[in-house]
């Protein structure tokens, strides 16, 4: 069983077809990319997940159970994590409170018996994603590379079992999105996570995802593996255009 | 039958005054984002203006008209965003609503400075026509005055259609709202359509003052006047700052309900003067929270663009110790009325450390804090004080019950708030503030409620007595004085110590990024309504407090416009710090009265010039204001600046140590009596700034002496990125001709960057 | 810059490329998406930025069109630096610039989109006549709101106000955003036809072969870099590389 299943999701905005019967999945302890041109609906598929966007009709099977009708905040307490393109992080706190902040926030609403020791858990995380060196800066001055890194650590501290990533790359140099990427397999490896990855930049999503979904025109038009999905004739067509349109 | 088209022909010219100015509001708020706080203020002074030129020097109509409405509204308006409100262009929300409350009190200060409120004779405002031009309809006797601000009205409506139709200027005003980045690749100005529509919003202001100030039939007051505008906030929020067909509707349903609560409710109903009155604020409040929120545009998050750092738990316990020492130190040198000076700033100060909570720590707005501590003053007038005559006392009961009860009324406020934010929380408060003036603060008549007798505000003014609290009577000057000193520090550390706590954080996440915190699961309606109760219960321990230091206080005192000060005033002495609420309460109660009162001591001194020290006596009155205004060019507060500077003087100890003594050695004189309080406060203040200022200038020119130290080359790009200077210096040192300029023939080369 | 003083040395400079950008940073708030952009646009040809979603075309566009300012490097046109000049004033100059998602305002009609075109001094009359003669559709719905029409008809709006008020340089970003490919041919022909009267073109596309066709120069643009630039021809092999990794 997958961790997270979306079957047959159809979204419509007035007469516009957004997503038309897009079925993907996530499996516990890989990371599955997904891309797709822009306007593709990839951002949509996204926000179905989240539980941001309604659903026309389709489900979203997350851990076995349906939860196409469940709000935001319900799917976060089941272990859905997610971080944002636009960087929302806590401007006004240093990194370790960035961090330290999201274990307090899940603590209020666990169960008693499954409350985590949050400053142990804080240091574990800031070690875990390499942040131990800036932790006592402010997250303001810290650079966009590290900025991304504090997202996820603060997705960590809700000990999520998916992780939804949205364009984690952007703004960060070449050299960090490397170590991101290492550091996003061995999150999945080692930890277990589900990684599902939105992502603009092929090098980091043929590198470390295992599957790959690509959304053209709100369907799905391939999936695969990084070298199937790559010299997918369709998925070239998508991205470059078909040769048949050239003016 | 009469009287139904009597009071609706009035209500309906009411109404169409009200639309003429959200309208103005409307037009503004489209092109500039910035919603005009001021708009009440403008009319007010285009009243002053018109009743200066038409009765004061007894111009034509016509000639005074011309001048009010078609030269210096307009003059007024433009020059308003020229100089201020085009500054406030991406700089936070609090600053865009502080700015033009600044602006409103500004104006209200300068009202008040021309025209002298207390003068013998009342100032008339008459109708178009005089009081007598009345036309017949049957047996119906309309004035001439309502007919023509009704047709006006219907005109500006018919008038703002077509410019938005059939002018170029207005359908780019429309453009501006679709999308101002178009307009400008269009080639269109958006700065010049902002200017324009700032002009004619002033104007329309201009003409709805001129026009409802007679309606009304009272003397004029600049006060009254700036707030009667606000009502048609009501009705601009009814067209969601947006339709002009929903603004004229919701204009007229204010205008029209207003006029038949006068017409139609019993005469022994005696509240329903106040009711009427705060109608159009119970409308607003209404209106916002059942608008839905996602139509509602300008509803960004209240994010503060500033950063503050909270001091450590240990600095806050020196700055309060210090605090005590220092007011200890001025108790022993100050004269009573000195003291009773200090006590009132610093119970201020409470009241602005409830503003830092909720807006510096939380992000959330309220624009009543001294409602607040007027509800608490009912309460403790009522409940809480024990004895009478000079053995009366406010009991630690009637203050804790206070402090219960206003959280209470901040939760009954904050709950369907909840999901408003920025400039609709703000409105809503300040709703609040008004309807507790207008409805609460006026009740002077007994009540039977629930068979229970009750007067809330008794005869118009209320006694407070000083608290007695278990074995320690706090009566005397002196002791209140230092009970509210050691409750602002205690309150100020008690909030560091929270700021430090998992609340604290929780607060600065919802504050910093509500979608994040959402995302990690929190609920915010918990937390969004403790710290509101919370702030709500400081605020009104801080009102109970400044009443008993006054003694007997009147509704005056809780007035939205000394809410609206106060709050600017902490924005500008840094609204993310403990500092800056003691900022804030030393400011506007102590600074202010301090300057007016030497001033006019100077005056009293030196005769022969007494009229430049006058002068300035009223230009004190305008300086929060200003000070208010300039806000947008330093957004992290006055107190954050000063900080940042004694920092870099902290680093010489030479200069820490004269500071520190010549203070002690002036404190000394003082103490000795061998110099009055009037040289000690102003050698205290040429100690406190020029020294710093010399100092640090010494310091600086000291470090300039050295060579400067330059960034290391290796850093240059991974710090920041490299500049052209910093390529040319990369060229000169390596012997290269310098930066290659790329022309048709390199781009086919494939060069990418600088060529080598 | 005046107005005159651009349109006197116009001829003067016509060998030159009419843009160029050296290296050029740029950055929203911290984070720096442009790192060190070099390009120039000869006159009356069209140049096609390429490359996947969010590596910078568009902030290259933003750049040149004023609305962006760059944190390093100089942007010129026609030989002078404009750094710091506002978008309008650029845009009354003649640089025409067709944003991402079509460029109209949805709650004005037809004809008083038309209108805003006139802010660069021609006539509605003018632009309502060249419009309307070249998209019969749009003359039949002047008096429609531009955000009732569909897709292609958005496109052709913004369009026409580039044909109808004489730019010496045009900028388009994404024009086949969510379009039919035939209206994408058919957009790009017009396009094609306007470089030939002598304007300088600067095109951003994700499509790639859609606008290699009319292009004479292109640049793949990846991770706010310019990593090749050369003929439509020489960049065919390396376009699969660029948008799906290699």
């Amino acid at each position: 069983m997958s961790l997270l299943e979306t079957v047959d999701v159809k979204v419509k905005f007035g007469g516009n077809v957004a997503l038309n019967d897009v079925s993907i999945s996530v499996e516990a302890g890989s990371v599955t990319g997904l891309i797709g041109p822009n306007g593709a609906g990839k951002t949509t598929l996204f926000n179905t997940i989240t539980g941001l966007q309604p659903l026309t009709s389709g489900k979203i099977v997350f851990n076995g159970k349906d939860v196409t009708k469940e709000p935001p905040h319900k799917r976060t307490r089941m272990g859905l994590a997610r971080t944002f393109q636009r960087l929302e992080l806590f401007t006004s706190l240093s990194v370790r409170d960035n961090v330290r902040v999201a274990g307090e926030i899940r603590n209020r609403w666990s169960f008693r018996t499954t409350r985590m020791d949050v400053n142990a858990e804080t240091d574990r995380v800031i070690n875990l994603v390499g942040l131990a060196d800036v932790a006592d800066r402010e997250v303001g001055e810290i650079p966009t590379g590290q900025a991304r890194v504090v997202e996820l650590a603060r997705a960590l501290m809700i000990q999520p079992t998916l992780l939804l990533l949205d364009e984690p790359a952007s703004g960060q140099t070449e050299e960090e999105t490397e170590q991101f990427g290492e550091l996003l397999k061995d999150l999945a490896r080692n930890d277990g996570l589900g990684i599902c990855l939105v992502e603009h930049d092929m090098s980091l999503v043929m590198k470390v995802c295992e599957t790959i979904h690509v959304l053209d025109f709100g369907t799905m038009i391939s999936s695969g593996t990084a070298d199937y999905v790559r010299n997918d004739p369709t998925v070239i067509d998508a991205y470059l255009g078909s040769p048949e349109s050239v003016g | 039958m009469q009287t139904f088209l009597q009071y609706t022909i009035l209500g309906l010219a009411i109404g169409g005054s009200y639309f003429i100015a959200a309208s103005g509001l409307v037009v503004t708020y489209t092109t500039s984002g910035i919603f005009n706080f001021a708009q009440g203020a403008i009319a007010m002074l285009a009243v002053f203006t018109y009743w200066q030129f038409r009765w004061g020097w007894n111009w034509p109509a016509p000639l005074a008209l011309l001048m009010v409405l078609g030269v210096l509204a307009p003059l007024l308006g433009a020059a308003l965003y020229q100089v201020v409100m085009k500054n406030l262009r991406g700089t936070s929300e609090v600053t865009k609503i502080i700015v033009p409350i600044g602006v409103m009190l500004g104006f209200q200060a300068l009202a008040t400075w021309v025209w002298n409120p207390t003068s013998s004779t009342p100032r008339q405002f008459q109708k178009f026509f005089g009081p007598n031009a009345f036309v017949h309809f049957g047996s119906i006797k309309v004035s001439w005055h309502e007919i023509i601000a009704f047709v006006i009205a219907i005109a500006i409506a018919v008038g703002i259609r077509l410019l938005f139709v059939r002018t170029r200027s207005g359908v780019a005003m429309r453009a501006v709202v679709d999308d101002p980045e178009l307009l400008q690749l269009n080639g269109g100005r958006p700065e010049r359509l902002a200017l324009i529509s700032w002009a004619g919003g002033s104007f329309l202001a201009a003409l709805a003052g001129i026009l409802i100030q007679p309606m009304i039939g009272s003397a004029m007051s600049a006060g009254q006047l700036t707030l009667l505008v606000i009502d048609a906030f009501a009705a601009a929020m009814f067209g969601r700052l947006r339709s002009l067909p929903r603004t004229l509707a919701g204009a007229l349903v204010i205008g029209l309900t207003t006029t038949y609560v006068i017409a139609y409710f019993p005469s022994k109903w005696t509240w329903s003067s106040s009711f009427r009155n705060s109608l159009p604020m119970i409308f607003l409040f209404i209106v916002l929270i059942v608008l839905p929120q996602d139509r509602l545009r300008g509803a960004t998050v209240l994010r503060l663009r500033e950063r503050f750092r909270m001091p450590s738990i240990r600095t806050a316990w020196i700055a309060g110790l210090v605090l005590m020492v220092v007011v200890f130190c001025l108790k022993v040198i100050m004269e009573r009325t000195a003291v009773n000076t200090l006590t009132l700033a610093l119970t201020f100060a409470i009241i602005a450390l409830s503003l830092v909570l909720l807006t510096g720590f939380a992000g959330e707005i309220n624009l009543a804090a001294l409602s607040f501590g007027a509800i608490a003053v009912i309460v403790v007038y009522h409940f809480g004080t024990t004895g009478s005559g000079t053995a009366a006392r406010t009991t630690l009961w009637g203050i804790l019950l206070a402090a219960v009860v206003t959280a209470l009324v901040g939760a009954v406020i904050a709950l369907p708030a909840l999901r408003l934010r920025g400039l609709y929380l703000a409105l809503a408060t300040m709703a609040f503030g008004v309807f507790v003036s207008r409805m609460v603060l006026t009740e002077r008549n007994e009540r039977d409620i629930f068979g229970l007798k009750f007067t809330i505000f008794t005869a118009g003014q209320l006694t407070i007595p000083k608290p007695k609290i278990g074995p320690f009577d706090f009566n005397s000057p002196d002791a209140f004085l230092f009970l509210c000193a050691g409750l602002f520090a205690i309150i100020g550390i008690g909030m560091v110590y929270l700021r430090h706590s998992g609340y604290g954080r929780r607060l600065a996440a919802m504050k910093d990024s509500p979608a994040a915190s959402a995302t990690l699961g929190m609920s915010v309606v918990r937390l969004k309504l403790s710290i509101f109760m919370m702030s709500a219960a400081i605020a009104g321990i801080g009102g109970v407090m400044m009443a008993a230091q006054i003694g007997t206080v009147n509704s005056d005192r809780f007035d939205i416009l000394l809410s609206l000060s106060l709050m600017m005033i902490t924005v500008v002495g840094g609204i993310g710090y403990i500092s800056g609420a003691l900022f804030a309460g030393i400011f506007l109660i102590a600074f202010v009265q301090m300057l007016d009162l030497t001033l006019k001591k100077f005056a009293v001194d030196y005769s022969s010039i007494e009229a430049i020290f006058l002068f300035f006596v009223s230009v004190v009155t305008v300086l929060p204001a200003t000070i208010g205004i300039t806000m947008g060019k330093n957004p992290s507060g006055a107190v954050s600046d000063i900080v940042a500077g004694l920092d870099q003087i902290k680093q010489s100890k030479p200069l820490v140590i004269t500071l520190v003594g010549l203070e002690a050695a002036i404190w000394a004189l003082a103490a000795t009596d061998i110099i009055t309080n009037w040289h000690f406060v102003i050698l205290t203040m040429v100690n406190l700034f020029i020294v710093p200022v010399v100092g640090g200038k010494i310091l600086l020119a000291r470090a300039m002496r050295g060579v400067p130290k330059p960034v290391p080359p290796e850093l240059i790009g991974i710090d920041r990125p490299f500049t052209f200077d910093d390529l040319a210096e990369m060229d000169r040192a390596l012997d290269l001709e310098g930066v290659v300029v790329l022309s048709a023939e390199t781009v086919r080369e494939g060069a990418t960057g600088v060529s080598a | 810059m005046s107005e005159t003083h651009y349109h006197e040395d116009h001829g003067a400079i016509a060998d030159a490329p009419l843009i160029e950008l050296v290296d050029v940073r740029a950055a929203y708030g911290t984070i720096e998406v442009l790192h060190g952009i070099s390009l120039s646009v000869p006159q009356g040809s069209v140049v096609a930025l390429l490359g996947p979603n969010g590596a910078g075309k568009s902030t290259i566009l933003k750049v040149v069109s004023g609305l962006l300012q760059p944190t390093a490097g100089e942007v010129r046109l026609a030989g002078r630096v404009v750094n710091g000049a506002p978008a309008d004033e650029l845009a009354r100059l003649g640089l025409c610039t067709i944003p991402e998602g079509r460029g109209v305002f949805p709650n004005l009609t037809v004809r008083e989109n038309l209108w805003m075109a006139t802010m660069s001094g021609v006539p509605l009359a003018d632009v309502e006549e060249i419009a309307y003669a070249r998209f019969p559709r749009l003359g039949e719905r002047r008096k429609q709101l531009a955000g009732t029409l569909s897709g292609g008809e958005q496109q052709m709006l913004s369009m026409a106000r580039a044909l109808s008020v004489n730019p010496s340089v045009l900028l388009l970003d994404e024009l086949s955003m969510g379009l039919a490919p035939l209206v994408v041919a058919n957009l790009y022909e017009i396009v094609a036809q306007v470089s030939q009267e002598g304007v300088s073109i600067l095109v951003s596309e994700q499509f790639a072969r859609t606008v290699l066709g009319i292009a004479q120069y292109a640049a793949i643009v990846l991770h706010g870099t310019i990593t090749k630039v050369g003929t439509p021809a020489e960049l065919e092999d390396e376009l699969s590389a660029a948008y799906l990794g290699s």
